[in-house]
């Protein structure tokens, strides 16, 4: 029997990705034995489901306007796993249609996606070596007002995104730092990529959500993910308070290092970058 | 987003002058319905807004953060798209290359 889940859907009943929202929500309630929360009630009278929310919770936004998201954001509610269904269908090459009755394709696309929800996420193996991953041994600082960022001195390579890969072997864990951290407030939500999935120098290995904003984790190195910490979909605020350590987010298979080291920073080179960000920053 | 400062005259990114890396949204008139979510969202003052039927504008694509695009995440009817990212890589290294050589 998996684990039961509270699921708040999307409510766009005018739009095809609405429909969809709501079959994969009803699918996920009935497979998990879990509770349907309806957006609609819940906006008016939270209390209403305040026992169905002891439950962990699972989001399904329809489209970018993330309604379900943000609901669960205003009212402060941890989220466990989402799903924006117009982003999965691409990334499946499928469409939803303009029908706002699904057929029996669309209802199969649904059950899918409804399995995929509940699987357990493949946490892959990261390499047990401690030593090859270690905390930074000493950080170099920069300050501004109140706000104090730190960057490795040694050991790492970072992007103008504000995104770091740390090299081991053939292998590199790739996060977020501190600067970026600091700049996007308290984590609420940390999409991982998927393991097995072939990653490009400078696309997005996986992605960040803050009360703030949303952004992509653009991953320094291209390569293959072996694996995945699913402890910061757990807690994000791990990234928060450890970016360089506990906080890595996913671990490649490097595939051209040499070639892609000549686009990247090193600690000093990227302390100069945040130096000059710094100067200009506003929280 | 990935920061907070605003480009200015003489901004690069990995060493190439920003004004020659044409990475920055463009908007699909034909599906944008003006909810100004990306406007809201970007902290770049990549967008603008305007009087008119068409009330939103990229106004400054060089404020765009290269690689960013977190605001096609808040855009509900998908009218958001941006350049192919292996093809700016590959601008960017030759560029860089053509700098270095002189």
């Amino acid at each position: 029997m998996a684990e039961r889940y509270a699921v708040l859907p999307c409510n766009g009943l005018d739009k095809a990705v609405g429909s969809l929202a709501r079959e994969i929500a009803l699918a996920v309630v009935e497979a998990c034995q879990g509770e349907l929360v309806c957006p609609v009630l819940f906006n008016n009278l939270p209390a209403h489901y305040a026992k169905a929310l002891e439950l962990p919770l699972i989001v399904i936004d329809g489209c970018g306007t993330r309604c379900a998201t943000k609901l669960a954001t205003e009212h402060s509610l941890k989220v466990t796993r989402k799903l924006q269904v117009a982003e999965a269908l691409k990334l499946m090459g499928e469409s939803a249609g303009d029908s706002l009755t699904l057929d029996a394709p669309r209802l199969a696309l649904c059950r899918l996606l409804a399995k995929g929800l509940l699987s357990a996420p493949e946490e892959g193996a990261a390499t047990q070596d401690e030593v090859a991953f270690a905390e930074p041994a000493e950080y170099a600082t920069v300050t501004h007002d109140k706000f104090v960022f730190r960057i490795p001195r040694q050991g790492f390579l970072f992007n103008e995104n504000h995104c770091w890969a740390q090299v081991a072997g053939t292998r590199a864990r790739v996060g977020i730092s501190d600067y970026m951290q600091q700049e996007l407030g308290d984590l609420t939500f940390c999409e991982l990529p998927q393991v097995g999935a072939e990653i490009g120098q400078f696309e997005a290995a996986g992605s960040v959500e803050s009360v703030k904003a949303v952004s992509d984790i653009i991953s320094p190195v291209s390569g293959r993910v072996v694996a995945v910490n699913t402890a910061v979909t757990e807690s994000p605020e791990i990234i928060n308070e450890d970016p360089y350590g506990r906080g890595w987010v996913a671990e490649l298979e490097l595939r051209d290092l040499e070639n892609e080291r000549a686009l990247l920073l090193d600690g000093e080179a990227y302390l100069a970058l945040v130096r000059q960000k710094a100067a200009d920053y506003r929280p | 987003m990935s920061d907070n400062t605003l480009s200015c005259a003489g901004a690069t990114f990995m060493g190439v002058p920003r004004e020659k890396i044409p990475w920055a949204p463009t908007i699909d008139y034909a599906k944008c319905d003006f909810c100004m979510e990306c406007d809201k969202f970007c902290p770049h003052q990549v967008y603008e807004r305007r009087e008119g039927d068409v009330k939103l504008v990229v106004a400054h694509p060089e404020h765009c953060v290269v690689f960013c695009r977190a605001c096609a995440k808040t855009c509900g009817p998908d009218a958001l798209s941006f350049p192919d990212k292996p093809e700016t890589i590959a601008l960017i290294k030759r560029l860089r290359e053509e700098g270095s050589d002189g």
